[in-house]
């Protein structure tokens, strides 16, 4: 009996192996995640510039005022850099779909897509506020 | 043998056997990573050293525009503005080394207060507009030129509103065009009693947004012999709204000059004048485009025209590192910056050894 049990133990030894070795694979992978993270951040700022210079003069809040869908994609397609593909979604404050065409360069090719979130206001007669939705990514 | 014996050495044999396969297969997995972390970790710095670069003013904060100032911290930013990424027109124009003023790539170094990065930096329009003379038809009295006028970005065509101009001795001339498909053909006359070599200017403004301007330049032969390079006769120099011309040969005699943007054009005035040099005074147009300035000339008997834009731009300055990527971390950002309202694509590329 008292055999039988120091043999269990060793079972157990070896279970106890088999969770250090998998938690180890589990800090790996969010390591993983962290590199990911870093180059995400990298191409939303490239977006957030971007859509901050359109922003400057009032051009970007005067596009979505006039529904001028084919200047917006126009200017994104001049402001960001060759082989950056995005896709912008423009809403109104209460979340709803302004853009009545899609305002995009292609479809995304790339797993990873970045995500800039950026508030405009317009400086039209009437006070309005868009939330516009921008996704980026690297054509491959 | 005993049935613990063997238990024992099971459980052993199965507990070093996970371990070591572990450990090989963790350290397989993490080393991309671990030697990443450095790697990312450089590339965050040069990131923000980059954006530093042009989010700040330097010091002193008006460097740009006391010609006699060498920074004591380099920094780009145009001093009191609110708006992120907007450079000072003559902190750009000093990192031309065409410019009088220039500050050399050793100045910027010791600036930047950095002694492990080096540094390149460029600046130019937002889109490309290339000018071709496709035909020339002489007649009698006058003479057509034709010009083939594209503009571009990356090759991608650019729907662009086109302002031409074309300068000679005593004549200036204006013209308006569409480059719906990011091309166009102008058909330019020029009296044969008009001395060349004469200038042909276009600024290229694109439709979707005004602040993206751009612009070209060719010179081409007109009742002339072959037109010179550029800065064969003087060396033009914009700074601070004055703009001066330093002759390159004693005996030049400058008749009229100009300063031309996308809406507006004039004729420019002297504010000074020496014997090797001549200053002009330049307007403060409201036009998000940059300026270009023309000088005309006579050097003995040959007609000269040159040109030179404010901000001086497209500009390369800093380090060159075609050679030497192989041995250093080299990292290049690219960023939209305003100057003077107008946007620019600057890339800002920086580098250190390899760790």
């Amino acid at each position: 009996m008292k055999s039988q049990n120091k043999g269990q133990i060793r079972i157990i030894e070896a279970f106890l192996a088999v969770l250090i070795i998998f938690s180890s694979f589990a800090v790996s992978a969010n390591l993983t995640v962290t590199q990911n993270t870093t180059k995400h951040d990298d191409l939303a700022s490239v977006g957030l510039q971007a859509l901050m210079k359109l922003d400057s003069d009032g051009s970007l809040g005067g596009y979505i005022d006039d529904g001028n869908w084919t200047a917006l994609r126009a200017a994104l397609n001049l402001v960001l850099s060759a082989g950056v593909c995005f896709n912008l979604t423009v809403y109104n404050e209460q979340m709803q779909q302004v853009n009545t065409a899609v305002i995009s360069n292609g479809g995304f090719s790339s797993q990873e897509i970045s995500f800039v979130e950026y508030v405009c206001a317009s400086r039209g007669v009437v006070f309005r506020c868009y939330i516009i939705h921008l996704q980026l990514a690297v054509a491959t | 043998m005993p049935a613990i014996s063997i238990d024992t050495f099971f459980a052993c044999s199965l507990m070093v056997l996970l371990v070591l396969s572990a450990m090989a297969g963790a350290s397989k997995l993490l080393y991309p990573y671990i030697n990443n972390t450095d790697y990312e970790n450089i590339a965050e710095r040069y990131r923000e050293t980059s954006k530093y670069l042009l989010l700040n003013n330097g010091k002193p904060s008006n460097w740009g525009q006391k010609g006699q100032i060498v920074p004591e911290t380099f920094g780009l930013a145009k001093a009191g503005s609110d708006n992120p990424y907007e450079l000072d027109i003559d902190k750009v124009s000093r990192l031309n080394s065409e410019n009088l003023y220039a500050v050399s790539y050793a100045q910027i170094f010791t600036a930047l207060k950095m002694p492990d990065v080096s540094l390149r930096i460029e600046i130019k329009p937002i889109f490309e507009v290339a000018i071709n003379l496709t035909a020339t038809y002489a007649s009698a009295n006058d003479t057509v030129y034709k010009f083939a006028i594209s503009t571009e970005r990356h090759g991608v065509p650019v729907q662009a509103e086109l302002k031409c101009y074309v300068v000679a001795e005593n004549y200036l001339e204006t013209n308006h065009v569409y480059a719906s498909n990011g091309e166009a053909y102008v058909n330019i006359t020029l009296s044969n009693d008009v001395s060349g070599p004469a200038l042909f200017v276009v600024f290229a403004k694109a439709v979707c947004d005004a602040k993206m301007v751009s612009f070209g330049a060719y010179t081409f032969a007109h009742n002339s012999a072959s037109p010179k390079p550029r800065g064969t006769f003087l060396r033009l120099s914009p700074f601070n709204y004055t703009l001066e011309a330093s002759f390159i040969y004693p005996e030049i005699i400058l008749s009229r000059a100009y300063a031309l943007t996308f809406n507006y054009h004039s004729i420019l005035t002297k504010t000074e004048s020496g014997n090797q040099s001549v200053t002009y005074s330049l307007p403060h147009f409201l036009d998000p485009s940059p300026t270009l300035m023309i000088v005309t000339g006579w050097n003995s008997t040959s007609f000269f025209t040159e040109w030179a834009t404010y901000p001086q731009i497209p500009l390369q300055t800093g380090a060159n590192f075609a050679s030497s990527t192989a041995l250093s971390n080299v990292f290049a950002y690219t960023y939209t910056v305003t100057v003077n309202s107008a946007l620019y694509e600057c890339t800002v590329w920086l580098g250190g050894p390899r760790e």
